[in-house]
């Protein structure tokens, strides 16, 4: 009973350190968080430590203990956390099974390695000029992996999938403002006004009101086969097509051989697909763990892993020689919460006086060492959003922090405490437990606090107590991460957003989001978004921690990969061949 | 003796019932649900409702509690949120790659230990007995996982003996006889962790119980009469010995079946512990839940038995 | 010359001295006393305590002390035992993850001890309706997920604000009241064996209270079980301390225990390239492991002499 009891703990433990927030967006086709992606130039950095750390470490002899790889002529062994078996882009939660699905279901359009968007299925897209348009033409030669054409009915069938009321996926279909498509919803409406076959392979598409996300919202879409998946469907009832979730069938550069759960994916390249025919005939999703998947990748059994970034696990990789080390930023950062709404935090010089107090470059170094860098903006430095451009760096600085209490009313007591109006100026600071960097930063905040006045009193939480917590608003400061999307766009700094946690309000930065959402012009937003930045970053809502690297280790026998933060790695399965 | 049992089973019914209000209760006193736990950044407060009305989450838990119990009477344990399939198909899927291991382990671990607890208390203090008795002891301080560790570094990196991790070689497509030996291999190392972390115990409840009996004044005489001290031993002593161990055996049975969460993760085996594991994490209660029913059950039939057993095997008991 | 004689009153408590048996506790004592083994047990354990409570004084070293500088050296001249990942000496983490280990551990069990033996004794006995209720309160135990409580648990002592060094004793409490059941069980069946007995006979005849035959004939006959469970109990609970620690009931970082020192290896590079991590505190539990059954030898030979060998 107590072995048992030990045995739950010891695992939780592992998981302790979960990020928040998947980066799926209500795209499908978006990429969904904290996994791989390296890019395969170094990126601008901003510290020289980081210049070594980060970028691509190719293979230097991939023939020296390797056998096992390359006896595998034909195949190769992809090692991935296990999927759900939910595999189809409508109805899939989790980063794995879109693995799955990049290989079977491609989309009308695709991500490029900078984030931007490229033609896939579809060949041509037509936008009106009051931009509430939109004219996709689907290639002619685009079929399905049973010899069936991808038709624009298909792409019909598919968005009333989306708008049908039993939709229970993780998209928000009705956000996308397709005309017609509230009243599918809600049946009185049979089909989706608002949608038009025009002919065979082109599907016209009207909005009531666009964004910037419009055209990647409704491109994202990977038309399901209206005769394969829809056979039983009924408006209302979805429940038929989820039976096909584990039997899967697109027009994709693979098709889906054998799903054992829990164990592997095996796939077999589709000798239709548009693109050309895949150079591995066969791929093997294999699910592994981080207990074993680098020393997988070392006996070769592994092609591919996502490897957790710490200098040692950097370290045995390159030592193995044969091996493609790729460490690129990843797409989020973790920060620590203040509730804004509570009046200790409410003033903006005690925000800034915890964020000057509290050295980040150390507890980012001791956690990540030269992998991970101290951020001052919410968002990732490779995004065309990311500015440097007056911001302030928050550098760390106690006197400055003790001047700013001083200035903010809080005067330091006979206990060393800082006081104000009779109240002491004490912290409850939750986090996850067995985390990295938790086990560096409370440590050094409680320190750092120390020496300027303040009482941290720490607790460690499940991570949906946190979050629970946070949503009812009953906190003082927590620790947390963010994925980020490609798009800058965010309910995080908006007023009541859905997503804002801190209570920050700011009716200017409220303004700038709404602007930049509607821009469509990409260097106008730029600009935008560097001002709603600055003004963030003067605010300081919350102390802005770090932006960590991720790692894939790639055995050097696979060549052609094309991988960024925002264009993963199954992006690349259809064009990597075996060069040994 | 049946009208015991039919009396325990009977009695069996409230105890579910009570188990079936309490557990329910917890999952809603547990903070969050499916939707926070998801942590997806773009749903808009409406899209927030909507799913969780779709889910079922918005319904008040009285009401909840009784849909969930009724459609558990007929076997249907509901909706997994994060597999999205039943229930049943769930831990259908994933159970019986738990069992197996747990099977071989739970056979081999008493097996040794019924053994080796005999031989330690017949030679009580030798150097056999010591030997054994600080093995048992290092075993029991380090948690599992580190044995799990230790084996994959010697069996599986080192002597490249085994395969790392996992149920089956990736790729190979082995029917029949070939796919029992290709499993029988990569369950190795899983299974002699899993009995090396059992049999410590074992070892130490059996020993005990034939150092009780070893003593007694009928081993004596036994011994006396002139038979062989093999008989002696397992004729007589053992099966008096084994008496406490009926007890333990009751808890095996949920063993079986209830999955080894730290080592699936370490050897990557597509167990239900990590499923449940997960589905704690995520929230997924409709999993957690049935899951929960099923190993409540299995507890409740495994203490029933091992009560007959007991009152089978010791005569003087007299069970009412 | 002449012995001084001893007045009446005198002659009479000599007598009575002789005369009046001593109770199965005090010959239990006394003989506990006289074994080694045992004593070397109550030494270990009485060293290891006063080494953690006082050791840390001694240290160069605090707490909240990183040295990222240091960090992952082997045993040297500096750090006795090494550092760890965030340049921490070893050593005095392992003192004081002991305050912390060595305390859960002994709480912990003696609670799940008492009230599982008791709770067993008292089925057992009593049989019928006692037994009935207690053993099907017994099930309900087991079957709860354990798990899903504690995290609540976590979350409704986070939202009472309870201060997180408290946090400990509700943590022993709690590892205490759910390992109960095993136990009880055990003791159980065996008090269902050893009432039907002879000597049980006797004590009906000497019209024992209920109560005294519990406690001074029916469970001195299952303290062997007992022990074996108590031992394995200590184990588990330092070592499931350390699990609990992410759901809010543990200690909380930076604070060690030797569980959560032990686990700070759970990866195959830091397990193979720095024992020096996991070994103190894994020895640290084998020792206390070790020590408290020595200990529980020494109490079972001493309260039943048909068990020694020699």
């Amino acid at each position: 009973m107590l072995v048992t009891l030990m045995a739950f703990g010891s695992i939780l433990a592992a998981c302790g350190g979960e990020e928040a927030a998947s980066t799926d967006t209500t795209t499908p086709t978006e990429t969904a968080t904290d996994t791989t992606t390296p890019d395969e130039t170094a990126t601008e950095e901003t510290g020289t430590d980081s210049e070594s750390a980060i970028g691509l470490t190719e293979a230097e002899d991939i023939a020296t203990g390797n056998d096992t790889a390359l006896a595998r002529t034909d195949s190769a062994i992809i090692g991935t956390v296990a999927p759900q078996g939910i595999f189809n882009p409508l109805f899939h939660q989790t980063s794995y099974d879109f693995y799955v699905d990049y290989l079977i279901f491609p989309s009308l359009t695709k991500v490029k390695t900078d984030g931007t968007y490229e033609n896939d299925l579809a060949d041509d897209i037509k936008i009106s000029d009051d931009n509430k348009t939109y004219t996709f033409h689907i290639r002619d030669d685009a079929n399905y992996s049973d010899g069936t054409p991808v038709k624009a009915s298909d792409y019909l069938f598919t968005m009333k999938l989306y708008m049908d009321a039993s939709y229970d996926g993780q998209s928000d279909p009705l956000s996308w403002n397709v005309v017609g498509a509230d009243e599918y919803n809600k049946g009185t409406a049979t089909d989706i006004s608002g949608i038009k076959v025009i002919d065979d392979k082109t599907v016209e598409v009207t909005v009531s009101d666009y964004d910037a996300m419009t055209q990647v919202n409704l491109g994202g879409i990977a038309p399901l086969s209206e005769a394969y998946y829809g056979a039983n469907y009924k408006q209302g009832e979805i429940a038929s097509v989820k039976e096909f979730n584990t039997k899967p069938m697109g027009a994709g550069p693979y098709k889906l051989t054998k799903y054992a759960a829990g164990q592997e994916v095996d796939f077999e390249a589709n000798e239709n697909y548009y693109d050309g025919a895949p150079k591995i005939p066969k791929l093997i999703y294999k699910v592994t763990t981080d207990t074993t998947n680098l020393a997988m990748l070392q006996n070769g059994e592994s092609d591919l892993d996502n490897i957790t970034v710490t200098e040692d696990n950097v370290e045995e990789l390159k030592a193995a020689g044969f091996l493609d080390v790729n460490i690129l930023k990843n797409n989020g950062y973790g920060y620590v919460a203040m509730n804004n709404k509570n009046p200790m935090f409410a003033d903006v010089k005690v925000r800034q006086a915890l964020t000057y107090g509290l050295n980040r470059a150390e507890v980012v170094e001791a956690a990540y060492g030269p992998y991970a860098e101290v951020i001052n903006i919410p968002q990732s430095d490779v995004s065309w959003a990311y500015t440097s451009e007056n911001i302030d760096p928050y550098d760390y600085d106690i006197e400055k922090a003790k001047a700013l209490l001083d200035e903010a009313g809080w005067v330091e007591g006979s206990d060393g405490i800082r006081e104000k109006d009779g109240k002491k100026f004490e912290v409850n600071f939750s986090a996850t437990a067995e985390n990295p960097v938790v086990d560096a930063l409370i440590p050094i905040m409680t320190q750092n606090y120390e020496e300027l006045g303040v009482k941290l009193i720490v607790e460690t939480l499940d991570f949906n107590a946190i979050m629970e917590k946070k949503d009812r608003g009953d906190y003082d400061m927590f620790f947390a991460a963010w994925g980020l999307t490609p798009d800058p766009d965010s309910t995080v700094y908006i007023t009541d957003g859905a997503q804002n946690n801190s209570g920050y309000s700011n009716p200017k930065v409220d303004e700038l989001y709404k602007e930049g959402k509607k821009e469509l012009d990409l260097e106008k937003r730029k600009a935008i978004y560097a001002e709603a930045y600055q003004l963030i970053n003067a605010d300081a809502p919350e102390i802005l921690m770090y932006q960590r690297t991720n790692m894939l280790g790639i055995n050097g026998r696979l060549d052609g990969w094309d991988v960024s933060p925002y264009k993963d790695f199954p992006l690349s399965l259809h064009q990597v061949e075996i060069a040994q | 003796m049946s009208q015991y049992i039919i009396r325990r089973l009977l009695q069996m019914i409230p105890t579910l019932i009570g188990i079936s209000i309490i557990v329910f209760a917890i999952s809603q006193l547990v903070p969050g649900d499916y939707i926070t736990a998801t942590q997806n950044p773009n749903l808009t407060a409406e899209r927030i409702a909507q799913l969780r009305a779709l889910y079922g989450l918005d319904l008040p838990p009285v009401q909840q509690y009784f849909v969930w119990a009724k459609n558990m009477l007929v076997g249907d344990l509901g909706q997994s949120l994060q597999h999205q399939m039943p229930v049943t198909k769930v831990i259908n899927t994933y159970v019986w790659n738990s069992f197996i291991i747990a099977f071989f382990s739970f056979v081999f671990s008493w097996i040794i230990a019924a053994f080796v607890g005999v031989f330690s208390a017949q030679f009580q203090y030798s150097f056999f007995d010591k030997v054994v008795t600080l093995l048992v002891f290092l075993l029991m301080s380090l948690p599992s996982f580190f044995i799990g560790l230790l084996a994959i570094k010697y069996f599986a990196l080192d002597m490249k003996l085994l395969p790392t991790g996992g149920m089956t070689t990736a790729g190979l497509n082995a029917t029949g006889w070939a796919y029992i030996k290709d499993v029988g291999l990569h369950m190795f190392m899983p299974v002699v962790v899993m009995t090396t972390l059992s049999v410590g115990g074992l070892t130490r409840y059996f020993r005990t119980g034939m150092l009780e009996v070893i003593r007694q004044d009928y081993i004596r005489t036994a011994r006396a009469k002139g038979l062989k001290e093999r008989t002696v031993i397992f004729k007589h002593a053992f099966r008096n010995a084994l008496l406490p161990a009926i007890t333990l055996l009751g808890f095996e049975l949920p063993g079986l079946f209830g999955g080894a969460m730290i080592l699936e993760r370490v050897f990557n085996w597509p167990g239900i512990g990590q499923i449940y594991l997960a589905s704690l994490n995520l929230r997924d209660y409709p999993l957690m839940l049935g899951f929960t029913m099923f190993l409540a059950v299995l507890t409740l039939l495994g203490n029933l038995i091992s009560d007959v057993l007991y009152g089978v095997a010791d005569p003087r008991i007299r069970l009412k | 010359m002449e012995q001084p004689s001893l007045n009446r009153t005198e002659q009479l408590q000599e007598q009575l001295k002789i005369v009046k048996a001593e109770s199965p506790w005090r010959i239990a004592i006394r003989r506990f006393a006289k074994n080694r083994l045992a004593l070397i047990g109550l030494i270990i354990l009485f060293i290891m305590a006063i080494i953690c409570a006082f050791g840390p004084l001694f240290s160069p070293y605090e707490l909240n002390q990183t040295n990222i500088k240091d960090k992952n050296l082997a045993p040297n001249a500096q750090y006795w035992l090494g550092t760890d990942k965030l340049g921490r000496d070893v050593l005095l983490r392992v003192m004081l993850a002991g305050r912390i280990s060595l305390t859960v551990g002994l709480v912990a069990t003696a609670i799940s001890v008492v009230i599982g033996a008791t709770l067993g004794a008292v089925a057992g006995f009593y049989r019928r309706f006692a037994d009935t209720i207690i053993m099907r309160i017994a099930d309900i135990f087991l079957a709860l997920p354990t798990l899903p409580i504690l995290i609540t648990l976590g979350a409704i002592l986070s939202d009472l604000k309870i201060e997180p060094s408290k946090r400990i004793y509700f943590l022993m409490l709690i590892i205490g009241i759910l390992g109960w059941v095993g136990l009880a069980r055990l003791v159980r069946s065996q008090i269902l064996t050893l009432r039907e007995q002879e000597f049980m006979q006797a004590t009906e005849a000497l019209g024992l209270r209920d109560s005294r035959k519990i406690f001074r004939h029916l469970l001195p006959n299952t303290v062997p079980i007992i022990i074996v469970s108590a031992t394995l109990g200590v184990a588990g609970a330092i070592l499931t301390e350390s699990a609990l620690s992410f759901l809010g009931l543990g200690v909380v970082p930076p604070t060690p225990s030797w569980g959560n020192m032990i686990n700070a290896a759970n990866n195959l590079i830091d397990f193979r390239k720095r024992p020096w991590i996991w070994i103190p505190p894994g020895v640290c539990i084998l020792v206390t492991v070790t020590a408290i059954n020595l200990i529980g030898d020494g109490l079972r030979d001493a309260l039943d002499p048909k068990m020694k060998s020699r």
